[in-house]
């Protein structure tokens, strides 16, 4: 994903100080290790960030290959138990929190002041802050598996007690490594939010933002709102394990069930913060290749929002089986049902925009319709899940495991791929091989299927989830899965080969890539000048 | 055109439909009670819901695919608005699941009610094994993986029912309603047995309940579900529901046995009776964690043969079994085994792999101990 | 006021008319709709929590 560096031709000077204020008023940048280590430029944190987050996608992928091999035959074979519940452990937060969320935000960065047509993040020396934190947090995670102990095993919810009392002592540098990382999403969000409000173009209306700025808003809303309760959350844990208390104890008069509602309470907005800018991505893609503006802009904000909204009631869907009374599982399993509401205008709106559309089929195209199918079969498990009798069949069995990995792999995954493949023009100035790209395209979307359909089935046949060994019946599900895991994860390496070839040479991209596209970044040039919209650009609305 | 939606429509139906509909072992088990039936009744319902609005959004979505190609000379609409359409697409879905939340409302009501119970018994869940206790009727015993390790290590064939086997299972009569009282001594676990439709977390210090009645005498195997460690994946759920009358006659014997076991405390025990006990003890409850020949997996659990420790210091050997060690995995066996269980494994570890300490440590001894 | 709780329900049923959409944003005041927007919110809450209670019956 990195973009070639720009050129340093002088930078034309817009003579008034423009927008951003001082951000014209910049020296020759220094040169090698120390320019990405002191950039402000949000071009450049884009892309450190998305570099980043394909570094850990692949050290996550590498984990989860590790758990498949072992499931690839009943019996324990490769690993010990006590290995393999690091692996999926790892495989989950590293996937949560160092893949898929610092991809989103590399995108935020690259791609919102293009879009509304600032010249740069509002606040470019917390925003380099923001990303060198995640080396540190995820190098410091990473770390933990080769202490005595081994790294966290106790999955990537890390229930008390498991996590205190039972904890591996290196618990508390795992802590550490989640404060680290959540102060660097608090301040990312602060940005996205402090630049959205405040740096839009002359005449840009909020309700004019294109969608990916929109649903970017609303997540770093949810983000502000969330990441403080994980910190509190882990704070407790810290004190139960090193400083005696026991918030989470019940030897102590403590309450584990107390741990799971915190829990929740920030871990189902964080689902949507991992989905909602991902619908951005799509509403911006499929209008471009439908060659139709978007069905329903504005009912797609109010969706966005209400999802939002939704997010934060319906937590304990998560818990129907602690012993929740039962007044609180109606509620939960009330307001989870409404959700799909909301969610599915979404889906309707896209179709609505195909239909009687000029379709094309380019490489971000194909990923955005196969996160449009492959998200909804995610959104029906997830339907099936919200029934809360039917979820105590389902409950932590591999039913739920495949549900979200639709949601989360050919959901949020691919609309990054999408995305990428969508905005490589603007960042490289070359299109992306064509070829290359759709034989990442197929094998991604059999691999995905291969991996994660039989899961439906497993589940439902009575597979708990995070077993290192299974019972007999499940072995020619398991099989299959691994076989489609580890050619899912063969071809991401054509994606990484793709990037490379792009950044380095192709056919050459005009300043508008793509011919549907409406959005402000297609009136820069292409590659984008490491300067963009220094004089803000005068922004032309669709007329009605 | 339309032959080919009907081909799509009809293939898809065919890929998901089929083998859920057919297929035994890829589908949720219909189940053996009457609230197990209904929860499967819920589950078909909304996969048919999702199966149907399926259909026809990916239905018109492929349709337009094929249908507004550029490459076919298609020229796009303008339109990108109509209350009308909204209104309808948001309003429909919500009344499929109004009409969805009524039927599971008042299953989960049923689920919800356990009064009325005939027996009552207390599940707990331990790191890793469930220990089951009648409550009022004073039969109480520990259920542990049956599943040889060198089935799960390849050293042997695996057989018909690998990991969902158990040393002693949970006996239930059918047709008596039997209420759960589930708790857990360490971390959290999930007693799950998908043909009862039973899955509750057992949580420390918290009591949860759940019931069953089930229908028909049989054999039903589950598993933890809950991720509680290591040996999450080896603590297999295992009930044997049997005719009511059998099921007396079963307590009765057990009862009995209880009796005797309690009176075999106060004799003296021989050596080698002791080691013979203890090792099937520590077969099923300590090697898991200190293995087959005491060799452990340090530094989370500590070699017991050659343990200088052990060897020299009786006090703390048996304190360390009876109390647990806090803050580590070691957890109190006070309340799990009885005296004479406790005597002989705390026998066999002393005797056996080299420890020879020739000691034999007499139930009567561990009782009193108990009683302090 | 009656005017911005309707465009508030619409808003959270997710439909409104363009029209009545554009004039809500080039006449209201954002405070206002964040108020109302609010207070519906915790309504819809009380709302989902009194069927339940009563459904729990």
């Amino acid at each position: 994903m990195a973009p070639k560096l720009p050129p340093h031709h002088p930078v034309e000077q817009s003579t008034a100080s423009a927008a951003g204020g001082q951000a014209s008023a910049h020296h020759a940048p220094p040169r090698g290790l120390l320019r990405w280590l002191l950039t402000t430029n949000h071009k450049e944190i884009g892309s450190l960030y998305l570099i980043f987050s394909l570094i850990m996608f692949f050290i996550g992928g590498i984990f989860a290959l590790v758990v498949r091999a072992e499931l690839f035959q009943p019996g324990l074979q490769l690993v010990n138990p006590e290995f393999f519940n690091q692996m999926t452990t790892m495989h989950g937060l590293i996937m949560v929190f160092a893949a898929v969320m610092p991809a989103f935000t590399g995108l935020a960065n690259w791609m919102i002041p293009l879009q509304i047509g600032a010249p740069d993040m509002a606040l470019p020396r917390l925003n380099n802050f923001s990303f060198w934190l995640l080396p540190v947090a995820f190098l410091l995670l990473l770390s933990t598996l080769l202490m005595p102990g081994g790294g966290p095993n106790f999955g990537w919810t890390f229930y008390a007690p498991l996590s205190t009392t039972y904890a591996p002592p290196s618990t508390t540098f795992f802590i550490l490594s989640l404060h680290i990382a959540g102060i660097s999403s608090i301040l990312g969000a602060i940005n996205i939010v402090a630049t959205i409000l405040n740096m839009r173009a002359p005449g840009m209306r909020m309700m004019d933002m294109p969608l990916f700025v929109w649903t970017w808003l609303i997540t770093a809303f949810l983000l502000i709102a969330v990441m403080p309760v994980l910190a509190g959350v882990i704070t407790m844990m810290l004190m139960d394990i090193n400083f005696g208390t026991s918030f989470f104890n019940a030897a102590g008069g403590g309450d584990p069930v107390l741990f799971q509602h915190l829990f929740w309470f920030f871990g189902h907005p964080e689902v949507y913060i991992m989905i909602l800018p991902a619908f951005g991505i799509v509403s911006a893609i499929i209008p471009t290749f439908a060659r139709k503006r978007l069905f329903g802009y504005a009912s797609m904000v109010y969706a966005t929002a209400s999802i939002a909204i939704l997010s934060f009631l319906v937590w304990a869907h998560h818990m129907f089986v602690v012993g929740l009374p039962l007044v609180a599982e109606l509620f939960f399993m009330y307001t989870t049902m409404l959700i799909a509401v909301p969610t599915g205008v979404k889906v309707f709106n896209w179709i609505t925009t195909l239909f009687r559309g000029s379709i094309t089929f380019e490489p971000p195209m194909l990923f955005a319709l196969a996160f449009v199918v492959l998200f909804t079969i995610g959104g029906f498990s997830g339907l099936m899940l919200a029934i809360a009798p039917a979820d105590f069949q389902y409950h932590d069995t591999y039913f739920v495991v495949a549900h979200f990995h639709y949601v989360l792999v050919p959901g949020a995954v691919f609309a990054i791929m999408a995305g990428v493949y969508y905005w490589l023009p603007k960042w490289t100035g070359h299109y992306p091989n064509v070829k290359l790209a759709q034989w990442h395209f197929w094998l991604s979307v059999i691999g995905v299927n291969l991996t994660f359909f039989p899961m439906h089935f497993s589940g439902l046949a009575g597979m708990p989830r995070r077993i290192p060994d299974y019972a007999l019946q499940f072995a020619d599900f398991n099989l299959v899965s691994s076989l489609g895991a580890f050619m899912f994860g063969a071809s991401q390496l054509v994606f990484v080969a793709v990037v490379i070839l792009c950044v380095r040479g192709g056919e050459k991209a005009p300043a508008k890539a793509w011919e549907g596209a409406e959005d402000l970044e297609w009136s820069v040039p292409s590659p984008a000048p490491l300067h963009t919209f220094e004089t803000p650009p005068t922004f032309q609305r669709h007329e009605h | 055109m339309r032959t080919l939606l009907v081909w799509m429509a009809g293939s898809l139906g065919l890929a998901l439909g089929v083998p859920l509909a057919m297929a035994n072992g890829w589908n949720m088990p219909v189940g053996v009670t009457d609230v197990s039936r209904e929860i499967h009744s819920l589950h078909m319902t909304i996969f048919w819901i999702c199966v149907i609005i399926g259909v026809v959004v990916f239905g018109v979505m492929f349709y337009s695919l094929f249908r507004f190609r550029r490459s076919k000379g298609a020229k796009s609409a303008h339109f990108h608005e109509n209350t009308t359409v909204e209104v309808i697409w948001t309003a429909v879905p919500l009344l499929i699941l109004v009409g969805m939340a009524v039927p599971a409302t008042a299953t989960l009501k049923k689920m919800y009610d356990a009064s009325d119970a005939e027996l009552d018994v207390m599940i707990i869940g331990q790191q890793w094994r469930w220990r089951y206790e009648y409550l009022g009727e004073d039969v109480a015993f520990t259920s542990n993986l049956g599943t040889p390790r060198d089935q799960i290590r390849g050293a042997e064939a695996r057989g018909e029912h690998y990991l969902l086997e158990v040393d002693e299972p949970l006996v239930l009569p059918i047709n008596r309603k039997v209420r759960f009282l589930m708790t857990s001594d360490d971390v959290i676990h999930s007693w799950w047995v998908p043909e009862l439709a039973v899955k509750q977390d057992t949580i420390p210090g918290f009591v949860n309940e759940n019931w069953v009645r089930i229908n028909e005498p049989g054999i039903y195997r589950g598993q933890c579900a809950e991720l509680c460690g290591m040996d999450h994946g080896f603590m297999p759920v295992v009930v044997h529901a049997m005719e009511e009358e059998d099921f007396d006659a079963w307590l009765a014997e057990r009862k009995e046995a209880a009796e005797q076991e309690a009176m075999g405390v106060d004799r003296e025990w021989e050596l080698a009776e002791l080691m013979e006990r203890g090792e099937g003890v520590y077969g099923s409850i300590c090697a898991s964690c200190h293995q087959a020949e005491g060799q452990g997996s340090p530094p989370a659990f500590p070699a017991l043969a050659g343990n200088q420790r052990l060897i020299d210091d009786l006090e703390w050997h048996l304190d360390t079994v009876i109390n647990g060690v806090s803050g580590t995995a070691m957890p109190a066996f006070r309340s799990t085994l009885n005296p004479v269980e406790i005597a002989a494994v705390v026998t066999w570890t002393r005797n056996a792999w080299g420890n020879d300490t020739g000691e034999a440590v007499q139930p009567a001894d561990v009782a009193e101990r108990l009683a302090q | 006021m009656w005017s911005v709780v309707k465009s508030v329900l619409a808003a959270f049923f997710g439909v409104q008319r363009e029209e009545r959409r554009r004039e809500d944003f080039e006449k209201g005041r954002p405070g206002a709709f964040i108020l109302v927007g609010i207070v519906m919110a915790l309504l819809l809450v009380g709302v989902v929590a009194l069927v339940a209670i009563q459904a729990a019956r």
